[in-house]
C-alpha cells in the first residue's frame, strides 16, 4: 500500500515555502554571523524540506535538500568556510528548491538537479577533506547490571536486506540484548556499526547473561526487520565488563508555548465579509424599526443595539485575526538587498526594526512589491559605489534602514538610505523635458513637491537604465499601489546624506470613511482621505476656457471635472451655486463638480467581483443602512480614462 | 481499547501524515507536539502508549526530549522518526532510550509493522 499524498499537497506547499523562506533568511544571516545557532536553524529547515519532499515522493527535491543539508552540516564545524561563493551556491540551491515547490503546487513535473547536486557534492568533498567529517554520537549502549551467575551465549542476528538503516536497526537489537546482559566480541565492531557497515546484514556477538536461553530467544520479539538466526550456549563464563557511567540528562530549555492554528486566508476573508454583511443587516433592521409604531420601537431599538454591539465586537476579533506581523514581508528583504548589492558591486547593510508591528494581511499582501521597489532604488541609485563613498568620507558599507512604528490607527514605515540623496533640480528638468510640467510650474514647486516628481510616469534621474531599477515603471506604480491601500508616500532627501521614503499606511483597509455625494438621482462615495477640501461656488467664479472650466484655488487654477460627465449620468438641473471637491488626480489637483454633498459615513468596503472589477474608476462598493448600494470611486483613474 | 499515540514533529505536514497512518492502523492519536519542549510536557500530561519523535526540531531536539521522557517514565515507548542521513542520530537516540525508529519517507505498512512489533501486538 502506498500512501496517497495528493491530499497533503496544499500543506506541503505552504509549509515547505515557509521553511525555504526561513532557510534563505538564515543563509543570508549566516554570511554575516556564522554562529552555531544560525547554522542549526539553517540545517533544520533544509532537513525538514528533505523529509517532507521525500514523503511526497518528490525525489529530486529531496535529493537536492539532502545535499544542501550535508553541506550546511559541514559549515557547522567551521563558520569561516562560508565564503560568498559558497553562500551563492547554497542560496541557488534554496531557490531551486523553492522552484520545485512551485512546480509541485501547479502539478508540474519536477526535474532533477544533477548539475546543482554535483556542485554541492564537489564543495562538500572539498570542505570535508579539509576539516574531516563531523563526528556524531559518542555514547555507547547502556546496560542493566547483571544478577545471578552469568552464562555466555553466542548470538547471531540477521538484519532484513530491505532495512534502510541497518546500523540503527543493529543498535535497536543490541539494546534489547543489553538489557539481558553484557555484549562482547561484537562483529562488526562498534565503529563499523556506527557507520552503518554490516556485511550481509549479519550481526554476531557473545552475550554474558544470567537469563535463560528462552529469554534470550525472546529478546527480539518486539523488534521489526531482524531475525534471530541462532543462540548457542557457550561453555566457559567470562568476566563481565565495567558498567559505563549513566548518561546524564541535559537541563530543560525555555519553551514557546503560544498556541496557534493555521487557517486558510480565504476563510478569514469570508469571516470578514460575513461580519460586514451582519453589520449591514443590523443597520437595515434599525432603519425598518424607525417605520414601526412608537410602542414597539424601544424594545426593538434595545435588541438592535445589543446586536450592533455583538457584531462590532465580532468584527474587531475578526480584524485582529487578520493582523499579520510585517516580518512576513521584511524577512525576505535581507536576501533581496544582498543580491541587489552584489549585482551592483555595492556593500549594503540592511537594518530592520519594528517588524513585529501588525497590519491587515490585505495590506501586507500588497506592500511587498512597493517596499522592494523602493529598496531597489536605494541600492541602485542611492548608495554610491565603495570608491565614491570613500571619497565622500563615508564608510564603504552603505546602510539602508527600515523602521516601522505604529501611530494610533496608522503605521508609519520609513526606508532610509545614507547614499547620495536625490537631486530635486534635476527631477524638475526631467519633468519639464518630458512635457509633464511647464518650466514656470516647475519653478514654483517646493523641494518636497519636486522630489515627488519621481513618482510621475517616466521621470527618473538615474543616469543609466540598470538591470535592477530605473526602467521607467517604478515610483509611479509604488505611489499608486500605496494609495490604493489608503496610504501615502513622502520623500525627504538631502544631497550627499541620503533619502528617506515615508510610507503612511492604514492598519486595515476594509472600513472606509466615505464622502457621499449626489449626482442626478445617483449617490456615489468618495474616500474622505482623498478629498483635500470641499467648497461651494457660484458658476460665475469658474473661469471658462472654451469647454474647459478652471477653479481658482490657492495652488493656482484647478481643472474642473463634472462628475456626471465622468460617470455618464444625467445631471439634475444645475444650480448656479454648487459644491466642488478638491481632490488629488494623477496629474495634480483637480476640482470635481457634484450636485449635492450628502455627508460622511463610515462604511464597510466590499471589493468588486467580476465583471464589475474591470470597470475603471470603481474602487469598490458599500451598502448604506437604507440598503442602497453605493459605488466608491477611484477619481484619479476615473479622470484618466 | 485502541493504543494511544503522541505525535511529535515540527512540520504539521508530517504530523498529519503520521496521524493518518495511525488512524488507518486503528490507533488513537491523543496529542501532538511541534518541538522537544512541548513533547516532554505533553508526554507527562497524556502518558501515551507510544510516542513518535522527530529528531531535528526547534527548542529541543528529539533526542534530548526522548532522554527526558525516559527519565520521566522509564517504560515510555518512543519511536524515532529518522530520515536519510540520520542513522547516527538514531543510534544516539536509541542510546538515549528510544525503543525503535521509522524511516522517512513513511510507508504506512512499514510504520505499523514497527509500531505493532514494539507494542508486542504481533
Amino acid at each position: 500500500m502506498s500512501t496517497d499524498t495528493s491530499k497533503y499537497l496544499g500543506l506541503f506547499v505552504s509549509e515547505a515555502t515557509e521553511h525555504l523562506e526561513a532557510l534563505t533568511a538564515d543563509l543570508v544571516q549566516l554570511e554575516k554571523d556564522p554562529s552555531r545557532q544560525a547554522v542549526e536553524s539553517t540545517f533544520r529547515h533544509a532537513h525538514s524540506i528533505k523529509g517532507m519532499a521525500a514523503s511526497m515522493g518528490f525525489e529530486a527535491t529531496a535529493a537536492l535538500a539532502h545535499r544542501l543539508e550535508d553541506l550546511i552540516q559541514l559549515v557547522q564545524g567551521d563558520g569561516s568556510q562560508l565564503t560568498r561563493e559558497l553562500g551563492d551556491l547554497l542560496l541557488s540551491a534554496a531557490d531551486a528548491l523553492l522552484a520545485d515547490v512551485r512546480c509541485a503546487e501547479k502539478g508540474e513535473p519536477i526535474a532533477t538537479h544533477h548539475e546543482l547536486e554535483a556542485k554541492l557534492s564537489a564543495q562538500w568533498s572539498l570542505l570535508s577533506s579539509a576539516s574531516g567529517r563531523p563526528n556524531l554520537g559518542q555514547a555507547t549502549p547502556s546496560r542493566l547490571p547483571r544478577v545471578g551467575p552469568a552464562r555466555r551465549f553466542a548470538v547471531r542476528v540477521q538484519i532484513a536486506p530491505s532495512c534502510q538503516q541497518p546500523g540503527a536497526r543493529a543498535f535497536v537489537a543490541l539494546k534489547r540484548f543489553s538489557k539481558l546482559g553484557d555484549i562482547l566480541e561484537l562483529k562488526p565492531a562498534m565503529q563499523d556499526l556506527r557507520s552503518g557497515s554490516i556485511p550481509d546484514g549479519v550481526l554476531s556477538f557473545e552475550l554474558e547473561s544470567p537469563a535463560d536461553e528462552q529469554a534470550i530467544r525472546g529478546a527480539l520479539s518486539s523488534v521489526a526487520e531482524v531475525e534471530l538466526s541462532s543462540v548457542v550456549p557457550l561453555k566457559k563464563p567470562l568476566q563481565g565488563q565495567q558498567r559505563p557511567a549513566p548518561i546524564s540528562p541535559p537541563a530543560a530549555n525555555g519553551s514557546d508555548n503560544s498556541r496557534t492554528v493555521r487557517i486558510k486566508t480565504e476563510l478569514l476573508d469570508y469571516f470578514l465579509d460575513t461580519v460586514g454583511e451582519l453589520s449591514l443587516a443590523t443597520a437595515q433592521i434599525r432603519e425598518i424599526g424607525k417605520t414601526l409604531p412608537a410602542p414597539v420601537q424601544p424594545s426593538l431599538e434595545e435588541g438592535v443595539g445589543r446586536l450592533h454591539g455583538l457584531v462590532k465586537d465580532l468584527h474587531d476579533k475578526v480584524m485582529s485575526a487578520r493582523m499579520t506581523p510585517l516580518s512576513t514581508v521584511t524577512d525576505r528583504l535581507p536576501r533581496a538587498v544582498r543580491d541587489l548589492a552584489r549585482r551592483r558591486d555595492r556593500s549594503v547593510e540592511l537594518a530592520v526594526s519594528g517588524a513585529e508591528v501588525e497590519l491587515d494581511r490585505t495590506i501586507l499582501d500588497n506592500l511587498s512589491e512597493p517596499i522592494l521597489h523602493i529598496l531597489r532604488n536605494c541600492v541602485d541609485h542611492g548608495i554610491e559605489s565603495p570608491d565614491e563613498r570613500r571619497a565622500a568620507n563615508k564608510s564603504e558599507m552603505g546602510r539602508v534602514a527600515i523602521s516601522v512604528r505604529r501611530e494610533r490607527d496608522r503605521v508609519s514605515l520609513e526606508i532610509e538610505d545614507d547614499g547620495r540623496g536625490m537631486d530635486a533640480p534635476k527631477l524638475k528638468l526631467a519633468a519639464v523635458a518630458k512635457g509633464l510640467l511647464s518650466a514656470d510650474a516647475a519653478e514654483r514647486l517646493s523641494e518636497k513637491e519636486a522630489l515627488m516628481l519621481c513618482c510621475l510616469p517616466g521621470v527618473s534621474t538615474a543616469k543609466d537604465v540598470s538591470e535592477i531599477s530605473g526602467r521607467g515603471v517604478g515610483m509611479d506604480a509604488v505611489k499608486r499601489a500605496l494609495e490604493e491601500l489608503g496610504g501615502t508616500l513622502e520623500i525627504h532627501s538631502q544631497t550627499g546624506l541620503g533619502t528617506r521614503f515615508t510610507l503612511q499606511l492604514p492598519l486595515t483597509v476594509s472600513m472606509v470613511n466615505l464622502m457621499l455625494v449626489a449626482v442626478g438621482r445617483e449617490i456615489v462615495g468618495l474616500p474622505v482621505a482623498k478629498v483635500l477640501s470641499a467648497l461651494e461656488l457660484p458658476a460665475s467664479e469658474i473661469l471658462k476656457n472654451g469647454e474647459a472650466g478652471f477653479l481658482p484655488h490657492s495652488k493656482g487654477l484647478l481643472p474642473v471635472h463634472q462628475l456626471s460627465q465622468l460617470l455618464g449620468f444625467p445631471s439634475g438641473d444645475t444650480p448656479t451655486t454648487r459644491p466642488y471637491l478638491v481632490m488629488e488626480g494623477d496629474q495634480g489637483r483637480v476640482a470635481l463638480a457634484v450636485d449635492r454633498l450628502l455627508g460622511q459615513e463610515e462604511a464597510v468596503l466590499k471589493t468588486l467581483t467580476r465583471p464589475l472589477d474591470l470597470v475603471p474608476g470603481l474602487a469598490g462598493v458599500t451598502i448604506l443602512g437604507t440598503g442602497r448600494p453605493v459605488f466608491i470611486l477611484d477619481v484619479p483613474r476615473l479622470i484618466a480614462t | 481499547m485502541p493504543k494511544r499515540v503522541l505525535v511529535v514533529d515540527d512540520a504539521i505536514f508530517m504530523r498529519n501524515m503520521i496521524k493518518d497512518i495511525f488512524a488507518s492502523g486503528g490507533f488513537e492519536v491523543v496529542g501532538e507536539a511541534s518541538n522537544g519542549v512541548e513533547a516532554v510536557e505533553k508526554h507527562k500530561q497524556l502518558r501515551p502508549d507510544l510516542t513518535t519523535m522527530d529528531i531535528v526540531m526547534p527548542f529541543k531536539s528529539g533526542i534530548d526530549a526522548t532522554r527526558e521522557i525516559i527519565k520521566q517514565d522509564e517504560h515510555a515507548v518512543v519511536i524515532m522518526c529518522s530520515a536519510l542521513g540520520q542513522e547516527s542520530l538514531v543510534m544516539e537516540a536509541i542510546e538515549a532510550g528510544a525503543s525503535d525508529f521509522i524511516v522517512k519517507p513513511f510507508r504506512a505498512e512499514d510504520v505499523l509493522a514497527v509500531v505493532k512489533k514494539v507494542l508486542g501486538e504481533n
